[in-house]
C-alpha cells in the first residue's frame, strides 16, 4: 500500500508555499527585508558561543583542507557573521531568513526542517521586544487554534547564578533541574548544596499570570540582573495595554533559553494539541560583541512544517 | 475545555497510582477482570488510559497524554523530552550495578561486559567513566547473566535485594534512586496550568 502520492505531496507543497508567502509579505510589510544564509559554517565557531549546547547533533562537512565545517543548525549566528562584516551598527537593521536547518536525529538520519524567522539589530530595546512579541503572536494567530506565549528573561536566572557561584556541573545539574520543573528534585538538590532559602527555592513558582508573577517575584530580594529582568518584563507588559485576552500571554521566569547566547526576554509559542512548540526567539545582545560590536539584537523563529501542517489540519 | 488524558502504566505501579485519585472526582470505576484500556472518571472530564511502562513516556512527550504515572526507571532509559513534576514517593527502589565481588578482577583495560534491561540508561552511567563496556541488552531474568558467564556485571533494579541474593550476586555500586513520577507533556503543562496543579495537591504535592 503506498501511503502517499505525488499528486498529494505537490498539493501539500503548493500550499506551503502560499503559507511562505503569506508570512514573507507581512515581514515585508513591517520593513523587514530578506537575507540568504550561508549553508556551511566553522564548527570551532559555533562550539564557542554555544558551550551548553550538545555539538555532536550538528551535522559535519570536512572541506578540501581538512578543515571541520557544519551544516548551520541555526540560522542566526550564521546571518549575524554575513551582517557584522558589512555594517557597524548603524541604521538599525531588520531582516527576515526563509532556510533550512540541518541536525544529527537518532538513528543516524539527518533532520532538514525549513526555519522562517527574523532578526532586529541596533533598534531600541523596549521598543524592539515590543514589535517582535507583538508579530510572533501575530502570526501564532493565524493558526486559527488557542495558542499561548510563554515569556521570561534568561537575566532572571542568570542573576540568581551569579550570586550563587557554583561550580559549572552544579549549576547545570540545578538548570536541568529547573529545565524539568522538577520541583522536589531541586529541593533536594538545593539541600545538599546548602542552598536552601535562596531564590532558586521558589522559582518554579514564579510562573503564570504576568502580573501575578511580577508581584511574586517582586517580593523576593533581587540584586541588579534579576530586578533588570523584573522590570523589563514589566514594561513589556505594560505596553501590551491590555491588548492580549487573558491566558494568550504567561510568563514564565523559570524558562531555560534553548540556545546560550540569548540575554534578555526569551519566548516560546505553543498551540493547543500540538505537542512541540511553534515558534521560540530571545534576545542576544551578548552574542553581538562576538563579533566585534555589541549592539540591541532580538529575534525569533517559527517552524514552517509545523505551521503548515496545523493549518492544513484546521482547512479540512 | 480543560479534559485531561492521563497514560497509567499497567502494572503494580499504575495501579497504586490509580489508588491516589480514590476519594475525589477522578475517581474511575472499573468492573473487576475489566480489558478495557481506556476510563473516564466520575466527573467525566478526565482520560485515564493504560499502557505499557516504556511506552508511557512516549505518549506524554507525544502530547496523546497530558500527564502520565511511570517509574524513574523507565525516565531514565526513555530520556525524553517531558516535564518531571512530581515524585509520587512509592514504588521506591534503586538502580544498582551488582555481580560476583571475588570473580571480578580489574576490568578497566577490558570490556566490561554488562547485561540489562536499560541499555540507554547503562550507557548514560558509564558515559564518562574510563571504563571499556558492552552492554548486552536483556528482557528479562538479567540476573542470569553472570551466573551463566554472558556478562560480568549487571545492571538492574534492586528493591529487597533477595533475588541477587539468591543467585549469589551482591551489589558492586548503587545508582539513581527510583519511585513512581508524575510526568507532564511541554505544551500540556502550559495550557493546562491550572488543573495540572490541582492534580498535584491530589496526589499529595504542595
Amino acid at each position: 500500500m503506498r501511503f502517499t502520492s505525488i499528486t498529494e505531496e505537490l498539493e501539500v507543497t503548493k500550499f506551503k508555499k502560499r503559507v511562505e508567502r503569506e508570512f514573507e509579505g507581512y515581514f515585508e510589510k513591517r520593513g523587514f527585508s530578506l537575507i540568504e544564509p550561508r549553508i556551511f559554517q566553522k564548527y570551532d565557531l559555533y562550539v564557542r558561543s554555544n558551550f551548553r549546547q550538545d555539538s555532536s547533533k550538528t551535522v559535519k562537512v570536512l572541506s578540501g583542507n581538512s578543515r571541520i565545517y557544519i551544516l548551520r543548525p541555526d540560522i542566526t549566528t550564521n546571518v549575524l557573521g554575513e551582517i557584522f562584516s558589512k555594517w557597524d551598527g548603524e541604521p538599525p537593521l531588520k531582516v527576515y531568513y526563509n532556510s533550512k536547518i540541518y541536525l544529527n536525529k537518532p538513528g543516524g538520519k539527518i533532520l532538514e526542517n525549513y526555519q522562517m524567522g527574523i532578526e532586529s539589530l541596533g533598534e531600541d530595546v523596549l521598543a524592539a521586544d515590543q514589535e517582535i512579541v507583538e508579530m510572533a503572536t501575530s502570526l501564532m494567530g493565524t493558526l486559527g487554534k488557542p495558542v499561548i506565549l510563554e515569556l521570561g528573561s534568561s537575566k532572571y536566572l542568570d542573576g540568581i547564578f551569579k550570586e550563587l557561584e557554583l561550580d559549572l556541573d552544579e549549576e547545570s545539574e540545578v538548570r536541568d533541574l529547573i529545565s524539568k520543573k522538577n520541583r522536589y528534585g531541586l529541593r533536594i538538590k538545593l539541600k545538599s548544596l546548602g542552598l536552601e532559602g535562596t531564590a532558586l527555592e521558589h522559582i518554579l513558582h514564579l510562573q503564570g499570570d504576568m502580573e501575578e508573577v511580577i508581584r511574586m517575584a517582586k517580593a523576593y530580594p533581587m540584586n541588579r540582573e534579576m530586578s533588570e529582568a523584573i522590570d523589563e518584563l514589566e514594561k513589556l507588559m505594560e505596553s501590551f495595554n491590555r491588548r492580549y485576552t487573558t491566558g494568550e500571554i504567561k510568563f514564565d521566569l523559570s524558562m531555560l533559553p534553548d540556545l546560550d547566547y540569548y540575554d534578555g526576554i526569551i519566548f516560546k509559542g505553543y498551540c493547543l494539541g500540538v505537542p512541540n512548540k511553534i515558534l521560540s526567539g530571545g534576545r542576544y545582545d551578548r552574542l553581538t560583541e562576538e563579533f566585534g560590536l555589541r549592539v540591541p539584537a532580538i529575534g525569533f523563529m517559527i517552524d514552517l512544517d509545523l505551521v503548515t501542517s496545523i493549518r492544513i489540519e484546521e482547512g479540512r | 475545555m480543560d479534559n485531561i488524558t492521563i497514560a497509567i502504566a499497567k502494572g503494580r505501579l499504575g495501579e497504586k497510582g490509580l489508588e491516589l485519585f480514590k476519594g475525589t472526582d477522578m475517581e474511575i470505576v472499573r468492573e473487576k477482570n475489566s480489558r478495557k484500556l481506556v476510563f473516564k472518571d466520575i466527573s467525566g472530564k478526565t482520560t485515564f488510559i493504560f499502557v505499557k511502562p516504556s511506552d508511557v513516556v512516549t505518549y506524554v512527550e507525544k502530547g496523546v497524554a497530558d500527564l502520565g504515572i511511570v517509574g524513574k526507571d523507565v525516565i531514565l532509559e526513555e530520556n525524553k523530552d517531558v516535564y518531571e513534576i512530581m515524585d509520587l514517593d512509592y514504588g521506591k527502589c534503586r538502580f544498582a550495578i551488582a555481580g560476583f565481588k571475588d570473580r571480578l578482577s580489574d576490568k578497566k583495560n577490558d570490556v566490561l561486559r554488562i547485561a540489562s534491561k536499560y541499555p540507554q540508561y547503562v550507557q548514560s552511567v558509564f558515559e564518562n567513566r574510563d571504563q571499556r563496556i558492552e552492554i548486552i541488552k536483556l528482557n528479562g531474568s538479567v540476573e542470569l547473566a553472570p551466573l551463566i558467564g554472558l556478562s560480568d556485571v549487571i545492571v538492574d533494579i534492586v528493591e529487597t535485594g533477595n533475588t541477587l541474593r539468591d543467585n549469589g550476586l551482591e551489589i558492586l555500586e548503587d545508582l539513581d534512586h527510583i519511585s513512581a513520577r508524575l510526568i507532564v507533556n511541554k505544551v500540556s503543562y502550559r495550557f493546562k496550568y491550572g488543573i495540572i496543579q490541582e492534580i498535584e495537591r491530589i496526589l499529595g504535592g504542595e
